[in-house]
This record gives C-alpha cells, sequence and structure tokens, in this order.
C-alpha cells in the first residue's frame, strides 16, 4: 500500500500539487484508521491528508477518479477527449503509432516516445467487471476494491508469464514497424500464428510499465489470493496494456502549451543587458528607500496605553512604585498594498517593468498582494512569493494565469475584482493601480472602482501617459482620476522612485 | 471516543448537526490521528458550529479563541500577571529577611534568594488563555480557533509549535505539553491565503453550501415549525439564488432565519411578494437584492429596498452604510 500511495503522491507532485512527506505519511496513517473498505471513504481520507489548497481539488479528484479507475466507459469517453485536445495543442504526437495510418512516420516519432517514457510511470488500471470474480474467491471483497494494483501483482508474480506475453506483443510490434519503416505491407504477412494485438504503444513504455512492475514489492498473502486468478487476467492482458499505456497518457503532467509563446514574447518585449541592469538598480534604489521609511515608523512609543509589565520594570528602581509609566501605541508596522497591474498588450513594455517593481514591493512589504489584468482579474502573489523574479514574470504573462492578448478591458476587471476580492481590501490597505486606462470602447463601470475605493485607505493610479493623452482616443482616465486620490503620470524609474517613497511616507 | 466513522454522524446528529460522509470521516481522523482540522468555507455554512456540535457529542468543554486582526500571545496562550506578582512582593516583603535568616555575605543570601525565586515565576502567576488552558485542562477539551485567516501571519507562525506537538514553550518555565491532546478545530473564510506551514499540520476540509437533500434536512431539524411544502420550496429557492452571481450567497444561517421568520409570518406558500417583503433575510447587498428580484420576476418597478437609504428593517445594511462612511471619515 505505501507502494501505491506514494506513488499517487508522484502523480499529484507531477501535477502541481504540493504534497510534503509528512502529509503522504499522515495519509498512510489515516488509511490505517479508516481501511480501505470503501472508495469514498478512502477519496476522503486522502483529499483530507494530502490536499490543503481549495484549488486542488479539483486537480485531486480528477486524478483519484482515473488513478483508482472503477468506471471504465462513461468517464473514460470524457477523459479521452480531454487529452486529445491538449495533444493537438502541443501538435506533436505523444506516443508511437503503429497503425497503419502512422507508417511513415514511425522512426520519428519514436524519438519522442522515449522523451515522454523518461517520465513514464504505469498507471494501473482497474475493470470492475473482470475483478468481480476475485470477490468471490476470497470473499474479502472490499478489501479488492482498491485492487487497480492487484493485476500489477499478479504481473510482477508470475515473470514467466508476463515475459511471455511481452515478447509476443513486442514480437508483434517489431513486425508492424518493420512494416512501417519499409514500403508498407511487403515484409509481413498477416495471420502468420501471431495474433493481431490491438496496440498502439511504444516499445519504450513497454519497457517502462517492466520496470515499474519488478520494482513493487508486495504481500505474500495477497499474491496467493490472487495467482489463482492470474491466467484469466493474463487473457485480457493486451487491453489492459492499452488502457494503461491510455490512463499514463492522462496522468501524465501537463506539457506547458505556452513555452512557444512565451519565447516569441520574450524575444519582443526582453530589455538589452544595459537596460536590464539600469532598472535593477534603480528598483534597488527604490527598495532601499522604501527600507529606510519602514524603520522609521517602528521607533516611538510616546502616546497609546500604558503597558503594565514595561511600567513595572522601568519601575523597580523606584521600588515598583509606578510613576513613570511606559505608554504603547498599537503600531502600524508595515504598509498594506494591493497591486491591480494592467498586462494587456497596449502596456506590457511598461508592465515587465511594473512588475519587477511588484517583485520588490512583494519581498519588502509582507502585507503586499499582486493581481494582473487584461480583461479577467487573477491573483498572482504566489508566483512572486514562490519563484524567481524572472520566472514570475515570465509566468504572468505565459497565458496561464489569464488571457493576456485579448483588449483591456478595465471596466470588468475592476468588477470582478469588487466581486471577488474586496475582502481582502480593508481601511489600511493601499490600492495601487498600474494601467492606462483604456478600456477599448468598453464600459468604464466607475462605480466598481469606486466601491474597492471605498473599501481603501487610498488609492492610487499610475499610468504611463501625460494627462494630455486622456483625452485622446478611448482613454477613461477623466472618468477614474477623481475616484483616485491620486494620480501619478510614470514613464521613468526616476518618477517611480518619488512617487514610491511618497507611498510609504504617507500617513497612517 | 469515536469508533466508526458512522457512528460520527450519529452523534453529530444528535446534537442536530446534519453532516455528509467526507465531514464525518475527516473529524474521524482528527480524533484518531490526533491532527487538528482547518475547515474552510464561505460564511454560514457550519464551520463554528461543527465545533460545538462536535463538543457536546462528546461531552468536552469547549474553548473559543475569536481570532483577530493583532491578536498577540498574551491574548491566545499565557500572560503574566504582574499586578500579581507585585502585590505579593509588597506583602512578602518582611517575609525576606526571615527567609534569608541570618547569612554571611551577599553572596549567600543572593543564592538563598535564588532558590525561591521561582516562587515568582510559577504557574500561579500565569494567566492561562485559551491555548494554555485547552493544555492544561486535565479533561480533553475542543479548542476552536475561530476565523484564524483574520489574524496575522506571525500569528500563524506561533502556533505551528502547537499545532503540530500539542505543546507550548514558556521562556521562564519551560515546554508544557498537553498530557491529554485536544481536538483542535480552526476555521477560515479564507479573506487571506493560509501558511503553507499551518496547512500541513492540519486536516484539510472544505465545506461548501450544502445540497437540496442536506439543506432540507437541516431546516426540518432547525426550524420544525416550517411545514414540508413551505421547507422544499424554501430550499429550492434558496439552491436558486445561489446559482445567481451574488457578492454573497444567502448560507444556511440565512435559509435558517428565513424558515423561521416565514413561520413568523405564517406565510404558507413562496411566491414573489413574499419574496420581495422578505428579502432583507436572505441578501444583505443592495446590488444583490437586485439581482434577485429581477431573478425572481419580480421586476425592477419596487426598488426601494435597493435604494442607498438603510431601510432601518434591516440591520445589517444599517450597520454596513455606516460602516462605510465612518470608514471615510477617519482618513
Amino acid at each position: 500500500m505505501d507502494t501505491v500511495i506514494n506513488d499517487f503522491v508522484q502523480v499529484l507532485r507531477r501535477h502541481q500539487v504540493r504534497v510534503s512527506p509528512a502529509e503522504s505519511l499522515d495519509a498512510l496513517h489515516a488509511l490505517e484508521q479508516t481501511g480501505l473498505g470503501e472508495r469514498g471513504v478512502v477519496r476522503d481520507t486522502l483529499r483530507t491528508t494530502l490536499v490543503k489548497n481549495t484549488d486542488d481539488i479539483e486537480t485531486f479528484d480528477r486524478l483519484f477518479d482515473l488513478y483508482f479507475s472503477l468506471r471504465p466507459t462513461a468517464e473514460k469517453r470524457t477523459a479521452k477527449l480531454d487529452v486529445h485536445d491538449h495533444d493537438h495543442d502541443e501538435g506533436q504526437p505523444t506516443s508511437m503509432e503503429f497503425g497503419e495510418d502512422a507508417e511513415g512516420e514511425a522512426p520519428d516519432s519514436e524519438e519522442h516516445s522515449h522523451e515522454d517514457s523518461e517520465n513514464t510511470e504505469f498507471r494501473r488500471h482497474f475493470d470492475e467487471d473482470k475483478m468481480r470474480p476475485s470477490d468471490d474467491i476470497h470473499g474479502e471483497a472490499d478489501k479488492m476494491r482498491l485492487s487497480m494494483f492487484s493485476q500489477e501483482l499478479i504481473l510482477n508474480r508470475k515473470p514467466g508469464a508476463l515475459d511471455q506475453a511481452l515478447q509476443r506483443i513486442t514480437h508483434q510490434l517489431k513486425l508492424r514497424r518493420a512494416r512501417g519503416m519499409f514500403s508498407p505491407g511487403d515484409l509481413v504477412t498477416h495471420g502468420d500464428g501471431g495474433q493481431e494485438l490491438p496496440l498502439d504503444v511504444s516499445a519504450a513504455d513497454f519497457q517502462g510499465l517492466v520496470d515499474h512492475l519488478h520494482d513493487l514489492e508486495v504481500d505474500e498473502s495477497l499474491i496467493r489470493q490472487l495467482e489463482e486468478q492470474s491466467e484469466e487476467i493474463l487473457r485480457g492482458l493486451p487491453q489492459l496494456i492499452e488502457q494503461m499505456v491510455e490512463r499514463q497518457k492522462q496522468l501524465e503532467k501537463k506539457k506547458d502549451d505556452s513555452a512557444l509563446m512565451r519565447r516569441s514574447l520574450r524575444k519582443i518585449f526582453d530589455y538589452s543587458p544595459a537596460e536590464q541592469r539600469e532598472t535593477e538598480a534603480a528598483i534597488r534604489r527604490i527598495a532601499r528607500q522604501i527600507h529606510g521609511a519602514k524603520t522609521r515608523r517602528l521607533k516611538q512609543d510616546r502616546t497609546g496605553h500604558i503597558s503594565v509589565p514595561h511600567t513595572l520594570r522601568r519601575n523597580v528602581r523606584y521600588g515598583g512604585i509606578p510613576f513613570n509609566p511606559v505608554l504603547r501605541r498599537h503600531h502600524e508596522k508595515r504598509p498594506r498594498v494591493v497591486m491591480l497591474c494592467d498586462v494587456s498588450m497596449s502596456t506590457r513594455n511598461m508592465s515587465r517593468f511594473w512588475l519587477h517593481m511588484v517583485y520588490q514591493m512583494q519581498s519588502l512589504f509582507s502585507k503586499v498582494r499582486t493581481f494582473v489584468f487584461v480583461a479577467d482579474v487573477a491573483e498572482v502573489t504566489q508566483f512572486f512569493e514562490d519563484s524567481s523574479m524572472d520566472r514570475a514574470v515570465d509566468q504572468v504573462f505565459s497565458g496561464r494565469v489569464l488571457d493576456a492578448d485579448v483588449n483591456s478591458d478595465f471596466g470588468k476587471a475592476a468588477e470582478q475584482f469588487r466581486n471577488e476580492y474586496l475582502p481582502s481590501l480593508n481601511h489600511r490597505t493601499t490600492l495601487v493601480i498600474l494601467g492606462d486606462g483604456r478600456n477599448n470602447g468598453k464600459p468604464p463601470k466607475a462605480e466598481a472602482l469606486e466601491e474597492i475605493a471605498h473599501h481603501v485607505k487610498q488609492t492610487i493610479w499610475i499610468t504611463p501617459e501625460p494627462k494630455w493623452g486622456w483625452t485622446l482616443g478611448s482613454c477613461d482616465m477623466t472618468l477614474y482620476e477623481p475616484l483616485c486620490d491620486r494620480v501619478e503620470v510614470v514613464r521613468s524609474v526616476d518618477q517611480l522612485a518619488s512617487v514610491a517613497e511618497e507611498l510609504v511616507k504617507a500617513r497612517v | 471516543m469515536f469508533e466508526s466513522i458512522e457512528e460520527v454522524r450519529e452523534k453529530l446528529a444528535e446534537q442536530e448537526y446534519v453532516c455528509d460522509r467526507r465531514l464525518a470521516t475527516v473529524v474521524y481522523l482528527a480524533v484518531k490521528l490526533d491532527k487538528p482540522v482547518l475547515i474552510e468555507g464561505p460564511a454560514g455554512v457550519g464551520k463554528t458550529e461543527l465545533a460545538k456540535s462536535l463538543a457536546a457529542a462528546t461531552d468536552r468543554s469547549l474553548i473559543r479563541l475569536q481570532c483577530y486582526e493583532g491578536l498577540d500571545e498574551a491574548k491566545a496562550l499565557y500572560e503574566w500577571e504582574y499586578g500579581k506578582q507585585l502585590l505579593y512582593t509588597q506583602v512578602l516583603r518582611e517575609k525576606i529577611g526571615e527567609v534569608l535568616g541570618p547569612t554571611e555575605g551577599l553572596r549567600e543570601a543572593a543564592a538563598k534568594l535564588r532558590e525561591q525565586e521561582d516562587v515568582f515565576f510559577s504557574e500561579n502567576f500565569l494567566v492561562e488563555r485559551p491555548i494554555l488552558q485547552a493544555i492544561t485542562s486535565e479533561t480533553p477539551p475542543v479548542l476552536l480557533l475561530d476565523e484564524i485567516d483574520r489574524a496575522d501571519e506571525e500569528f500563524e507562525a506561533f502556533l505551528l509549535e502547537f499545532l503540530s506537538d500539542y505543546q507550548v514553550s514558556i521562556p521562564e518555565i519551560g515546554t508544557v505539553e498537553a498530557e491529554h491532546p485536544p481536538v483542535v478545530i480552526l476555521t477560515s473564510n479564507r479573506t487571506r491565503e493560509l501558511s503553507e506551514a499551518l496547512k500541513r499540520r492540519c486536516l484539510h476540509l472544505q465545506i461548501d453550501y450544502p445540497n437540496p437533500e442536506v439543506e432540507l434536512e437541516i431546516v426540518r431539524l432547525k426550524a420544525p415549525g416550517v411545514g414540508d411544502a413551505l421547507a422544499k420550496e424554501l430550499v429550492e429557492t434558496i439552491q436558486d439564488i445561489r446559482t445567481l452571481d451574488l457578492r454573497k450567497s444567502p448560507s444556511i444561517g440565512e435559509t435558517l432565519d428565513w424558515a423561521r421568520s416565514l413561520v413568523v409570518l405564517g406565510a404558507p406558500s413562496i411566491d414573489k411578494d413574499l419574496i420581495e417583503e422578505t428579502l432583507s433575510v436572505i441578501v444583505k447587498y443592495d446590488r444583490d437584492a437586485e439581482k434577485v428580484l429581477a431573478h425572481v420576476g419580480a421586476g425592477p418597478e419596487r426598488k426601494d429596498i435597493g435604494q442607498k437609504e438603510p431601510t432601518g428593517e434591516n440591520p445589517h445594511e444599517a450597520m454596513y452604510e455606516m460602516h462605510r462612511s465612518t470608514h471615510k471619515h477617519t482618513h
């Protein structure tokens, strides 16, 4: 069981669900308590111990269904569709096709399949109908419910049978491949004793499966029970393997389909090294200023409530008679900043620079949350916290957090922000909006911004366009300006530095 | 204390807490593994109620710590009772001569004094706050850390030791360990994301708005005056309203409020007019009210509920308005 759970955890990790070793241990302990009796309980147990982010629950559910699959037909259809979509995006075949229609490409695609199989482990498959006899055999029907690995166990225990089966299949594959590489149909005649196996898998995938099976360590008694019905399972082997491969494809980590797009973006908007150095130096300058401002506000203790412990401590020298009271005030230590950054086309050159700034802000202030918007809003705080600056910025532009290529629509973004993130604002928050206020003719929704502005201490709008430009084109800055406490025009690092300083100095 | 997941469910049901199997599984595991549970979900889906019911179901006392911004150890864990310490020093001043007795030189006196000094940093002078209470309590209580997301991040960090080992370190005394680990329940409304470290130590449970069957059962249990047909209609309407894109969807709490107010009004069934009149019970924002009205087909001709002015019949609405205006004022 350990192996299975660990393996499942690996799959979760590959899908960006963060699971710590301690958590997988918890899961094992928890399963000891609940037993494997019911599928629902196992699922709930694993979910509560392994998945701690609400956003990951969906991923977990999907993977759980796939991994511990009980319903072969209905769900598989939809899942399959998914995969095909995905493959299409990638534009590359993920596994080798040995069928008639893949003849010409065989050598080429084999390379890919090798690449894929590097992080490939075979998922097992459990077919309810097939397993039903096993329920009867050892009367431990419930235990077997989780038994997608039971088949694996048998394969593991009967190496002879397995090898035999595999040989048959690989032989078949060789024949088919041979046919594929040379002129079709010439070298191989059908029906020469070998049975036609409906297989579309690569040799590398097979090797992976075999390795994986040999790696598993299993419980003796379980094996004995299972062996009795191994023959039946072996008979279904070809289908089984095919389904395994299918499953494997679905469980594989999602390929970064945005890599191409990112590369092209980078080409367009990358700064030269000199520019980069300049910007970074400037940001460091800002950072230093922010830093200086921060310590200043921690200083004094002149007003506020009497602090008994401090008063006592100070008045020990007067025999405990408190005639020199110590007052303490609850300090607003650091500013809370919520940043709303436009990353649309029109401001993209600026927003790269802004995001660098935001990154610095976030590392300096504990309470900075960052959102990016084009037409939708998405929170990116976590990216900036988890990864390096460049990677975080890349992630924002990768198109995965939001569609960065539509026309910017601040009205919609503001409304969405109001609906979803209003609780993250309070009367101590400073809201900084970085954008040009160009709505491309869409409704400005000033009332949404107004409501947001009601909830925060101050709203600062930083726009790259000078005031005279606001009346040109579809710019709604004139509408938004009265709602903000300040509107700053920032095109250069120098201007930004002065704004940043004032931001920090702002009265609490 | 629980032998099976079913038992958890039954016991909670006795306390009029309806829960699904998922929730029961988590509670069962929490008790069996001595792990804290972190419950996340929108306001009013019964997060706090779970802790209360669990305490009642297991005959344990409930210790509740409402978290808020600026909550610190002195409020959550312990505090030295300086006043008492001071009083004791004053009263015992004469006694000191006696204790020290005839000593030779200051060194010996200081040594003697040192033997006695732990008197002043003993548990006698410690004011126990909820967390320490939960640890030192003879019978393990249920500790509810309510709305942990409102506390500062630093406070989360401070909780880590307690959550993983059920112990706290007090510099002057040492480590206090719980003999019987309490059942700890943390709730969060997700106004901010909690730290990974905290989440890692807890079992995680996401509670959402219930499905119609469960909600109907809750209404029947908690608002017994509502007839079956009306209850059904009511739950359907609420579920329908939840599908709208509202700023604050009505929660179970609101469903029950509504059910009770319908009982008071003696309404036989739900129609448009009734919804319009009692809308303030289920929807707390004026924009949401407009949306709901438009949805149920009452149309915008009566928009008095959607006005800026507090109508007075809804205290929440009035408070909200006040809140808003004072805010702008203070800065």
